[in-house]
């Protein structure tokens, strides 16, 4: 682990984000030079890149639609370098908002509709906007960049519409516990493990009810987290209520967990797959991580095309450019977490990564179908009542 | 048209006429953005969290017009939102008193001991950490009371502990301090523009008349200055029964307060749900400041404060 960590390197991401960077504004500068010689193509036309180059240095930019679209999306779904690059180079440039949780954007696209052109979101959450006629389907293998993907991001069954494929398809990640072997004692597998009060004030969760009480779900058996019976409620509240000793927090975000981890004020937490590397990095302690026996809940994100979109005609364009593989590949280096972009995978063997991209499973896509995905349920309430009852005096 | 008054103001226009209308419309033009921003920004969305109270939320995260009263029978008969109410009560009363407690005394001597100079530095001091986000600050509590924090590492530097405390680390203490400490500045200032009116020689006449000196403070200046101490405790009681980002930046699994369960259906979609236990908490506010009208008038705050 420790060769791993050496090679996450904060120096080793700037000199591949600076090649790339480097590449790019070089080709800019040709495309820019040779704008009048271009020739027209149709809007969705991109560079066809080959896996090891830099987006735009195959090819000439092509006169397609220029512009500004709204891009509603989590802050990891992106770096500044790369939009700066797109927008330089292909005359593409996002307004982007941030958003919390799925909810929190199912909300503002339900109020402001085609305000937003692109929208991010979850797994089960995907098709949930479809069936509200919230987004648009599209014929994935339109785009050449799709090509890069693992067959089995273009096929997922509950991504899949007869008008099309419902998003383009990102990252992903299942809900793990790591913790620090210096203070735990070691072979645990179990969700077990954050219930044992030998921990008290030792363990991080993050303050998200609904996901705490779907994996509270998990250790108790429950089949389906998000859409719980009254009974299966009950069962998760009171493995709930023998975990509420040992929290330490419920941490607010991701960082906060990774920081608690950090300083050894927490010595067992629920991470999202790589952020035990984060910790690690920032020079943390040497964390153990696993996959509960039990079974996890997990996210898979897409990028969904906001039905009426009032920039629309630039989406596809933009996903061209901003799915290929060096843009992945790096965007997995800054954000440490598994996306669905086989190319990407490739380029990072070739960049001496693979140890890393291993590690957080980023050759392995088929291990969504295990994970009981993130999703709208008909026990949300419930599961924030009790959570309530836990959590309140 | 106007008609002179017998004192010699202009007497009001007949009601009805076009002329009266207009110059009512004219008088009151200045009140109108005010009165929008009431109308838009306060009253219409009470009003609408007021009839979202009585809906219910759908599988489908929307508020239906379903109209119940489950949603304030959950405050009641869930015994967790209620115990959650008193213990933010009492977080806000403990606040409310110690920052009195430090205030008052520290305006006293601001006030009857400095100089303006001096005081208008000292003023800036307190006022300067406005200057900072709420979030940053909070935040940098978790630097000082966590368990590898300043107060801990100071504490085991002079020898007065061997393990770190963990009172202040993700407990109810820390969010007691770190309340008092964002709020503080409100109390203190309330308390000094009270003060700085007081004319200090009344004590002086009181003690030369045979008073002792708490009961000079108690029966000259107490009353006088109880304007401001009604505008500290408004100040910071009633914001604090509203308080979620403290306790969740240094709070831990026990110390929530009633915000963050009503936070905890708003941020799910709930609204219908969270919009009912916010109606109660209004409705708590609204009942304190009654009782408080009845001690002072709303005029005795602007001019205190």
């Amino acid at each position: 682990m420790a060769d791993l960590n050496s090679r996450l390197a904060r120096r080793e991401f700037l000199k591949l984000a600076g090649a790339v960077g480097a590449t790019a504004g070089m080709s800019a500068f040709l495309a820019a030079c040779s704008t009048t010689g271009a020739t027209a193509a149709p809007p969705t036309a991109a560079p066809s890149l080959a896996a090891g180059a830099t987006p735009g240095a195959s090819a000439a930019p092509t006169p397609g639609p220029k512009g500004t679209f709204n891009w509603l999306t989590w802050g990891d779904h992106w770096y500044q370098a790369e939009m700066d690059q797109i927008a330089a180079t292909y005359g593409i440039k996002a307004n982007i908002t941030s958003f919390s949780d799925d909810i929190d954007a199912y909300t503002k696209v339900q109020q402001v509709g085609g305000q937003v052109d692109l929208v991010s979101e979850d797994a089960l959450w995907v098709p949930y906007f479809y069936q509200h006629q919230l987004i648009d389907a599209f014929d994935i293998n339109s785009l050449k960049v799709a090509s890069q993907l693992y067959s089995v991001a273009r096929e997922f069954s509950i991504w899949t519409s007869p008008a099309g494929y419902l998003g383009y398809p990102n990252g992903w990640a299942p809900i793990q516990i790591t913790y620090d072997p210096a203070h735990v004692t070691a072979g645990a597998d179990s969700w077990q493990l954050l219930l044992d009060p030998k921990y008290k004030k030792r363990v991080v969760v993050e303050d998200q009810p609904v996901e705490v009480m779907a994996y509270m779900g998990k250790a108790a058996g429950v089949k389906d987290p998000y859409n719980m019976t009254d009974a299966e409620v009950a069962q998760a509240k009171a493995l709930l209520v023998q975990l509420k000793p040992n929290i330490l927090r419920l941490a607010p975000q991701a960082t906060d967990t990774v920081a608690a981890l950090k300083n050894g004020e927490a010595w067992i937490a629920t991470i999202n797959l790589g952020a035990d590397t984060a910790v690690m990095d920032q020079g943390g302690p040497q964390l153990t991580t696993f996959t509960p026996k039990e079974g996890s809940i997990g996210w898979m994100d897409a990028e969904m095309l906001v039905h009426g979109g009032a920039n629309n005609n630039l989406l596809m364009p933009f996903l061209e450019v901003h799915e290929q593989a060096e843009y992945v590949a790096a965007n997995f280096m800054i954000n440490r977490r598994p996306l669905f972009s086989e190319a990407a995978y490739k380029l990072l063997i070739n960049q001496g990564q693979q140890e890393l991209a291993d590690h957080l499973l980023f050759n392995k896509p088929e291990t969504v179908n295990s994970m009981t995905l993130k999703g709208p349920g008909t026990s949300t309430q419930a599961a924030i009542a009790a959570f309530n009852d836990v959590f309140g005096s | 048209m106007t008609v002179e008054s017998p004192v010699g103001a202009p007497a009001a226009p007949t009601a009805g006429s076009s002329s009266g209308l207009l110059q009512r419309f004219g008088r009151a033009l200045p009140a109108l953005p005010g009165l929008a921003v009431l109308v838009f920004l306060f009253l219409v969305p009470m009003a609408i969290m007021f009839v979202f109270s009585f809906w219910k939320t759908n599988n489908d995260f929307v508020a239906v017009p379903d109209w119940n009263l489950g949603n304030y029978a959950r405050f009641f008969v869930e015994g967790t939102y209620l115990r959650t109410f008193i213990k933010t009560l009492i977080m806000a009363a403990l606040v409310t008193v110690t920052t009195l407690a430090i205030g008052l005394p520290f305006a006293y001597f601001l006030v009857r001991y400095t100089g303006k100079l001096t005081q208008r530095v000292i003023l800036l001091a307190v006022i300067v950490p406005f200057w900072t986000s709420y979030l940053v600050r909070v935040y940098a509590w978790q630097a000082i009371l966590g368990e590898h924090g300043a107060l801990n590492q100071i504490l085991q530097a002079v020898g007065l502990i061997k393990v770190p405390l963990d009172i202040f680390n993700y407990d109810d203490p820390g969010v007691f301090v770190v309340l008092t400490y964002i709020y503080f500045p409100f109390a203190l200032l309330a308390l000094y523009a009270a003060l700085e009116k007081f004319d200090f020689t009344q004590l002086n006449a009181a003690q030369d008349l045979g008073a002792r000196p708490d009961q000079a403070f108690r029966h000259i200046l107490l009353p006088q200055i109880r304007a401001g101490i009604i505008t500290a405790c408004i100040f910071v009681f009633i914001p604090i029964l509203g308080e979620f980002l403290t306790p969740t930046l240094v709070g831990g699994a026990q110390s929530s307060l009633i915000a963050n369960l009503v936070l905890n259906f708003l941020r799910n979609d709930q609204f219908a749900e969270g919009a009912a236990l916010a109606i109660i908490i209004a409705a708590f506010v609204t009942v304190i400041m009654i009782v408080f009208r009845k001690s002072f008038r709303v005029e005795d705050v602007v001019t205190s404060g």
